[in-house]
C-alpha cells in the first residue's frame, strides 16, 4: 500500500480494529438516526403544512427523496470502495463494498415503491418511463447484479472482487442510461409528464426534509457497522478474536 | 517472442475458435432457430393486424436477437473454461487483452452475424417496411458487436463461478438499455421517413469506445475471476 | 401527551391527521414500507451474526473434542 495513506487508516483497516471501531459507532450512529428521524416525520407529517397543489400526497417527499438521495450515495461509495478494494485489495474495503449493496438496494426498493405511490394521486399513473425513474430501476438492477454476482462465488474474497468491477462498471453505466433515456424521451414525445417542475420549497417544509437526509444517512452508518461486523466475524471465522468473541457471547 | 508473431498468434487464435465453431454447427443455428420462433409467437399473441405489427416490428426484431444473443452468451467462455485452455492463455506471452479481443470476434461471427443475416427475413415476416430495413441492419450490424463486447466482461467476471445463466441475464439488462434505445431509435426514425444518422453515429462511437476498452476490462474481469 | 396535544392543535383533530387530506390510501403504505423495508434491513445481520457465531462455537467444541480424543489415545498405550 502506498505510503501517503495515514497510520491511523492502516490501524482502521485491521478487522479486529475495525471491528471494535464500528461496535462503538453504531449506538451513536442509531440513536442519531432514530432521534433525526423522529424530529424529521414530526416536521414533515405534523408541523409542514399542506401543500396548495399537492395537499397531502406531497408529504411522501420527506421518505421519497431522501431515499432517492441514499440510493445514489451508496452506489458512490460503493463503487469508492470497491476500487480500493481492486487496487489496494482492502479486505475492509471488500466488506464496505460488499455489505453496502444490499442496503443501497432497499433505499432504492423504497425510492421506487414511494415513487409510485406518491405517482398514483399525482399524475395518474404507478410509473411513466421517465429518465429518473428508468434510472433508479436500472441502478436498482445493478445493485441486484452486484449481490448475485458476489453469491455466485464459492470465495468469498473473490466474489467481492469480481461484484466490486462490476459495481464500477455501473458507476460508468447509470449516466450513460440517464442520457440515453432523456435522449428517448424527445423522440417519443407525447406521454412524458412533467413531474419535477418543483419550484422553490418553503422553509416549512425544507427543513423536515433536510433532517429526514440526515436521518438516512445516519442510518445507512449504523447498518452498514452492524453488516460489516457480522462480516468480518464471517470472514475471519478462524483467528483468535473472533473466536473469543464467540466464547464470550455463549448463551448459558 | 517476437514482434512479428503476434498477427500470426491473432490469426491462430481466430481460426481456431472458428473451427471449433464449424464443428458444432449444429450448436449455431439454435441462436437463429430461436429468434425465428419468438419472431413468428408474436403475431399469434397480438393478431395478424398489419399496423400493429408494423409499428412494434423494429423492436421486436431488436429484442428478440439481444435475447438470441443472451441465449449463445453463456457459452463464450464455457468450453475453454473447462478444459483449461483460458488459463494457459492468462499465462501465455501475448497480451491477454488482444486474444480476448480475438475470441469475441470469433463467437460475434458465429453467432450474432448469422442473426444479423436473417434479421430482415424477421422484419419481413412483422411486415417492417422496406424502406427501414437499411437502418435496421446497420444498427444491428453495431448493435451486436457492441453486445457481444459488453457480454464478454460480463461473462469473464462469471468465469469462476458455476451457475450463471439467470444472473447474466440479470447484469447485462443495464449495460443494454443505451443500446436498444439509440438502436431502436434509428429504426423507429426511418419508419417515420425522420434522418436516422444520429443515433447510429452514437451506436459507432459507442462500439468504437468498446472495441477499444471491452477487452481491457474482459482481461481485467478474467484475471480477478480466475484469482490469476 | 404535550406532543399529541400539539397534534390536536396544529392538525385539527387526530382522525383528520391520519386521513392525510384524502391520500391516506397512498401517504401510509409508502411510510410502512419504508419502516418495513429498513426493520428488515436491521433484523437480517443481527440473526446471520447469531448464526454464524452459533456455527463457529459448534466447530470449536466439536476440535476440542478432537483434541482431547487425539490426546487420551496417545496417552492409552
Amino acid at each position: 500500500m502506498s505510503k501517503w495513506i495515514p497510520l491511523w487508516l492502516h490501524k482502521l483497516g485491521s478487522p479486529p480494529t475495525f471491528y471494535r471501531f464500528a461496535g462503538a459507532v453504531r449506538p451513536w450512529a442509531m440513536g442519531l438516526a432514530l432521534l433525526a428521524g423522529a424530529i424529521g416525520l414530526y416536521g414533515g407529517l405534523v408541523l409542514a403544512p399542506a401543500d396548495y397543489q399537492q395537499g397531502d400526497a406531497y408529504r411522501i417527499i420527506f421518505i421519497h427523496v431522501p431515499s432517492a438521495w441514499m440510493s445514489m450515495f451508496v452506489y458512490a461509495v460503493m463503487g469508492v470502495s470497491g476500487f480500493m478494494a481492486l487496487v489496494w485489495r482492502m479486505k475492509l474495503a471488500e466488506v464496505v463494498a460488499m455489505e453496502s449493496a444490499p442496503i443501497g438496494a432497499a433505499f432504492t426498493f423504497i425510492t421506487l415503491v414511494t415513487g409510485s405511490l406518491w405517482g398514483k394521486p399525482m399524475w395518474g399513473t404507478w410509473w411513466t418511463w421517465d429518465a429518473r425513474l428508468t434510472s433508479e430501476l436500472v441502478l436498482l438492477f445493478l445493485y441486484l447484479g452486484v449481490i448475485g454476482l458476489y453469491h455466485a462465488f464459492e470465495d468469498r474474497r473473490q466474489g467481492a472482487r469480481a461484484a466490486s468491477f462490476l459495481a464500477i462498471i455501473g458507476v460508468i453505466n447509470v449516466p450513460i442510461v440517464h442520457y440515453s433515456v432523456v435522449w428517448w424521451n424527445t423522440l417519443h414525445q407525447g406521454s412524458t409528464v412533467n413531474v419535477f417542475g418543483h419550484s422553490k420549497m418553503a422553509w416549512d417544509m425544507l427543513w423536515p426534509l433536510l433532517v429526514m437526509t440526515l436521518a438516512t444517512k445516519a442510518y445507512y452508518a449504523a447498518s452498514l457497522c452492524r453488516r460489516a461486523r457480522t462480516d468480518l466475524l464471517a470472514l475471519e471465522g478462524g483467528k483468535d478474536w473472533v473466536r473469543q468473541i464467540a466464547e464470550a457471547e455463549a448463551t448459558p | 517472442m517476437s514482434r512479428a508473431s503476434l498477427p500470426r498468434a491473432c490469426a491462430a487464435m481466430l481460426r481456431r475458435d472458428l473451427l471449433l465453431a464449424w464443428r458444432r454447427r449444429g450448436d449455431l443455428a439454435m441462436p437463429v432457430l430461436y429468434a425465428v420462433i419468438v419472431v413468428v409467437l408474436f403475431p399469434f399473441a397480438l393478431g395478424p393486424d398489419l399496423a400493429l405489427l408494423q409499428r412494434i416490428a423494429g423492436g421486436v426484431v431488436l429484442v428478440t436477437v439481444l435475447l438470441a444473443m443472451l441465449l449463445a452468451l453463456d457459452a463464450m467462455f464455457a468450453s475453454d473454461i473447462e478444459d483449461g485452455s483460458l488459463e494457459q492463455l492468462v499465462l501465455a506471452p501475448q497480451p491477454l487483452a488482444l486474444m480476448l479481443g480475438m475470441k469475441i470476434l470469433a463467437h460475434w461471427l458465429a453467432t450474432a452475424l448469422p442473426l444479423v443475416v436473417i434479421a430482415p427475413l424477421l422484419a419481413g415476416m412483422l411486415h417492417l417496411p422496406t424502406t427501414a430495413i437499411p437502418a435496421l441492419l446497420l444498427a444491428l450490424l453495431l448493435a451486436t458487436p457492441l453486445l457481444s463486447l459488453l457480454g464478454a466482461v460480463l461473462v469473464a467476471l462469471t468465469a469462476g463461478t458455476r451457475r450463471s445463466g439467470m444472473l447474466l441475464a440479470l447484469m447485462l439488462l443495464p449495460l443494454c438499455v443505451p443500446v436498444v434505445i439509440f438502436a431502436a431509435g434509428a429504426v423507429a426514425a426511418a419508419q417515420e421517413g425522420l434522418p436516422w444518422f444520429a443515433p447510429v453515429a452514437w451506436l459507432g462511437a459507442a462500439l468504437i469506445l468498446c472495441v477499444v476498452l471491452a477487452p481491457l476490462a474482459c482481461a481485467a474481469a478474467l484475471r480477478i475471476a480466475l484469482d490469476a | 401527551m404535550s406532543a399529541m396535544q400539539h397534534l390536536l392543535a396544529v392538525g385539527g383533530d387526530a382522525a383528520a391527521f391520519f386521513r392525510m387530506g384524502g391520500y391516506a390510501a397512498y401517504v401510509w403504505p409508502a411510510y410502512a414500507v419504508f419502516f418495513a423495508v429498513l426493520v428488515a434491513d436491521t433484523l437480517a445481520p443481527r440473526l446471520r451474526r447469531r448464526r454464524i457465531l452459533r456455527e463457529l462455537r459448534g466447530r470449536l467444541t466439536r476440535q476440542a473434542a478432537r483434541e482431547r480424543r487425539a490426546t487420551s489415545v496417545s496417552r492409552s498405550p
